[in-house]
Parts: structure tokens; sequence; C-alpha cells
């Protein structure tokens, strides 16, 4: 009975292989479309469509250092966290209620579901009478981003949760605030954070969309710039550069995720 | 007086407009003090609702239950519960688990430590005690899930299935682990099950089910003494009369 334990192990080993093989495949997949990139620009000759790829690397590594770039791509990052904080207080707050009482649900949810259809862009113009020009927008627009998945996802990870533990818990002399701490709290703990994934990699998409209009600094000011410098390897090299930023923040709340719910792993850690 | 008593219990759902279920019709029965009772029928008829509202997580539409003469009117930790799939929250280790079943008692810490400790042990669980529900077997985690239940010391254990969705292998040394923790607690058990053999295994005493509104097509006596063994010829017996009684019931044929 007990030697199930170490059956585990054998997967996990597996696992790992097939991890390094996927890997080389990715960098494969990789390597192959920057030398597709490489020929294809020097076929099509047109830098200002598709820029030469040693460049546009020689943009992107330099970018890193470039201490405009770095500052302004701190501002934005600034942004990003303070809208997703707003988004994850009033996203959180709301999901678990809405999540807990059928009332509150039934009460909230036609409105939130309709505010939730209004593209993220529509909200620029009214923000920027609410706000003024510069950071209120911005934020504003990266909370609106960042706040339905929250809900949502919330309302998933408590609805999620199997009746039985909260009999359970009644039957061992659980009262409310109990149930609501070891019970309702940690079992929508797995919603709550892919709410928060889908939240920030949402805020950070339409953060850049809200610097082209709204505010005159941020890492998506700086790509209009090159566009209307006609700097398109810069361009190119930003639009990577936001990539590696999404990936590197969707990474972190992943282990963070790993961290905060190991129970969930066979393993146990991160 | 008995220890748990049903009083003409019925159950009837009306989830849909204009639909309404029975699924138990004016159910009695006793059960005596330290007795173990099997619930023993068809899939469907009705066990689990039936145990729930001993549970006190749903309750009667008509009729009442009663612990020691007072009616029950809501979870309580007097009586444990053991659910089908265990319920072990996945967010505690099996230590914490356990504690949980005597978090609310009004008991001094040294002294629920201690009952922690001695439950785990009995769970022969000592060794796994920092790990995660995901983290054991189907067995373990059946031996925390009873440990939980009995920690608090109820009055009555109440299992739902706790066998079932082990595979047939692994049934007999889980009927067995299971049949030392209840006996080493002496307690009254009821114990929801479809199996016969199972009922045989552990049961002072089996009520069976019919197939409609909880009718009840036999309560038999097993008078064999324990641990039991699964090959005698009187355990054979058992099983076979059990299992014709289903399938009278089954054909319609009742036998009271
Ligand atoms: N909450 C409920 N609402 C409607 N019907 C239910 C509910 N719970 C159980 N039932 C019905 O009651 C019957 C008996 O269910 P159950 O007590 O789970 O049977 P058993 O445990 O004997 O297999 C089933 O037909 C089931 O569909
Ligand atoms: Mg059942």
């Amino acid at each position: 009975m007990e030697n199930r334990d170490r059956t585990i192990r054998v997967p996990v080993n597996g696992d790992k292989k097939k991890a390094r093989k996927m890997f080389l495949m990715n960098v494969a997949v990789m390597g192959g479309l920057c030398v597709a990139w490489f020929f294809a620009a020097r076929a099509i000759g047109k830098p200002l469509v598709l820029p030469d790829f040693i460049e546009t690397m020689k943009e992107f590594l330099t970018a890193w250092t470039n201490k405009r770039t770095m500052r302004n791509m701190g501002l934005t990052l600034k942004r990003v966290l303070t809208g997703s904080f707003y988004g994850l207080v009033i996203g959180s707050v709301l999901g678990l209620i809405m999540g807990y009482s059928e009332k509150a649900m039934s009460l909230l949810s036609p409105f939130i579901n309709s505010l939730r259809q209004i593209p993220i862009m529509a909200w620029v113009p009214l923000s920027i009478i609410w706000f003024g020009l510069g950071e209120g927008p911005t934020i504003f627009m990266i909370f609106m981003a960042a706040v339905f998945p929250l809900i949502i996802n919330t309302i998933a990870g408590v609805t999620d949760i199997d009746r039985n533990y909260f009999n359970a818990a009644r039957s061992m002399g659980a009262d409310t605030v109990s149930i609501f701490r070891d019970i309702v709290l940690p079992g929508a703990m797995p919603g709550f954070l892919t709410g928060l994934r889908l939240a920030v990699g949402s805020g950070w998409m339409s953060v850049i969309c809200a610097e082209f209009i709204a505010t005159s600094s941020g890492f998506g000011y700086l790509m209009i710039e090159a566009q209307e410098r006609m700097q398109t390897a810069k361009l190119y090299a930003l639009m990577i550069m936001s990539a590696v930023v999404g990936y590197g923040m969707d990474q972190l709340i992943r282990f963070i995720e790993r961290r905060v719910t190991s129970w969930r792993f066979k393993d146990g850690k991160a | 007086m008995a220890r748990l008593s049903i009083e003409h219990v019925s159950k009837v759902f009306s989830d849909r407009p204009g639909e309404v279920q029975v699924v138990l019709n004016d159910v009695s029965f006793d059960i005596e003090d330290g007795e173990f009772v099997c619930l023993l029928g068809p899939s469907g008829c009705g066990k689990t609702t039936l145990l729930t509202m001993m549970g006190g997580f749903q309750e009667p539409t008509e009729g009442q239950i009663c612990l020691d003469g007072e009616p029950i009117s809501g979870p309580s930790p007097e009586r444990g519960y053991v659910f089908q799939n265990y319920a072990l929250f996945p967010w505690m280790t099996v230590e914490k688990n356990v504690a949980y079943g005597l978090k609310f008692q009004d008991l001094p810490e040294a002294e629920k430590k201690a009952r922690v400790d001695a439950a785990i042990e009995m769970a022969h669980l000592t060794e796994h005690r920092k790990k995660f529900p995901i983290q054991l077997s189907g067995g373990m985690q059946q031996r925390c899930a009873v440990a939980r239940a009995l920690v608090g010391r109820p009055k009555v254990l109440l299992l739902d299935e706790p066998l079932g969705a082990v595979d047939f292998q692994m049934r007999e040394l889980m009927q067995n682990e299971l049949e030392r923790m209840v006996q080493e607690a002496g307690i009254t058990v009821v114990m929801v099950t479809h199996d016969v053999s199972e009922s045989v295994f552990f049961s002072d005493r089996v009520i069976v089910f019919g197939r409609k509104e909880g009718e009840i097509v036999g309560n038999v006596t097993i008078d064999l003494p324990r641990t039991r063994d699964r090959s005698s010829e009187e355990y054979e017996h058992y099983v076979s009369h059990l299992t014709n009684l289903l399938r009278d019931a089954f054909k319609g044929a009742s036998i009271k």
C-alpha cells in the first residue's frame, strides 16, 4: 500500500527528460525563425517594413542597458503593478463575496457581466475625462483589464470547492468565520492565482495601448516614438522586450502559484 | 433508550417545480449503543440521503432522527462523519486535518496534541503526518479521514461507503484496517455500503433497503465472532442470505 509514493518519482524523471527534449525543440524552432528572418529581411530589402535581423538584435541587447528605455520600462511596470493591485483588492473581494453568497451573485453578476463586455480601449476617452492625461487613465485601464479575470476566477475558485468540505468542517464544529478562513480562502486560492496570472497578463497588454494614447511616458510611448521616427528596428526590439518581460512576469506568478499552493502537487515542492 | 433512532423519516426532493421525488417514505429503525450497523441497498435507494440526515447536513421532510433522545438539528461534533470521497482538506497536512477535528472543542492544548498524536498513531500515519492528502495512497487517505472523524470522540461514527472507490485487491486490506480502528475506538457505527460481503464483515446488524422509497426489506443480525473469517461457511451463508434479500427486492417481491 505504502509504496505508491515511490512510483511517483518515475514519471517525474520521465517528465524531466521530456521537458529537456521540449526545451531543445523550442530552441530549434526559435533558431529557425531567426534564420528565416535574417534571409527574409535581405530578400525583401525594405528595412522600414522588416528590419535587418542583426541590427534588431543589437537594438534589443543594448536596450537593456539604455537608461531612457529602462526608466520608461520601470514606469510602465510600476503602472501595471499599481493597476493590478487595485484590481486584485477589488476583484478578490468581489469574487469571494459573489462565490460565497448566491444572493450577491444574482445581484451583481448582470452588472459585472455587462461591464466586462465593454472593450478596454473604449474606456480611454471617459477615463481621460475623469482623470486627465497622465497616470490616472493608464492605471484605470490596467485596473479594468485586471479586475474581471480576477473576479471571474475567484468566483470559480470558491464555487469549485467541494461542498463536503463545508459539511465536514461544520460537523467538526466550525463556525462561519472559521469556515471562511479555513475552507473558503485556501480553497479559492488556486482559482484566485489563475485569475491573478490572467490579470497581470492582460494588464501588461493593455498598459502599452493606454500609453499610446493617454500619456507621454512609458514603454508604449517609446514604441509610438520609434514608429514616428521610423526606427523600425528599435520598434521590433521593443516589442520583443515587451514579450520577454510579459513572459517573465507570467513565470514569476507561476512560481508563486506553486509555492503558495504546493499542496496541489504530488512532490509538494515549488 | 436507543442511541440513534430514526422515527418515521421521509425525504422528498422537489428541486424542479412540478417534479417531486420521494426518496424515503416513513422509514423507522433504532440503533443501539455500541452497535455496528450497515445500511445495505442498491445504489440510488437513498442510503446517502439517510446518512446525511443523521449527520445533520439536511433535514427530513417528515419525521425526525434522535441521538440519545434529542432530535438532530444540524451537524455537530457528536457525530463524526466520513464522506464517500473522504473530503480531507487538501491544503492541510495529515496532522492539521486530524487536528481540525478537535480545533473547536474546549480542551487544553496539551490534551488536544496528545489526542491528535494518538489518533495519527492509531491510523498508522505517524511517519506521514507532514504530508498533504494528495501525497497519500487511497488507504492512507481513508485512515486519515477516519482518524479525523474519531479524534473528537463522537457518540456515533457515520461512514458513507468509505471503501467505495477502492479497487478489489486493496479492499480487504483496508477493511481489516478499518475494522481495527473502529473496534479500538469501541464506538457506535452506521456505515452505508452496497457491498454485501463488506456488510457481513463489519456489521452486528445489516439493514437491507429495497429499490423504492427506503423500504426496509431485511434486518439481519450477524452473529459471528470478530475479526471475521471471510472464507468460513457461516460467513458465506450470511452473504448468500443477504444477496437473496437484495435480489428479491429487485424483483419487487419484498420480504417482510
Ligand atoms: N439534493 C438532491 N436533490 C435531488 N435529488 C437528490 C438529491 N440527493 C439525492 N437525490 C436523489 O435521491 C436518490 C437517492 O440518492 P442517494 O441517497 O445518494 O442514494 P444512495 O446513496 O443509496 O446511492 C437518487 O435518486 C438521487 O438522485
Ligand atoms: Mg451513496
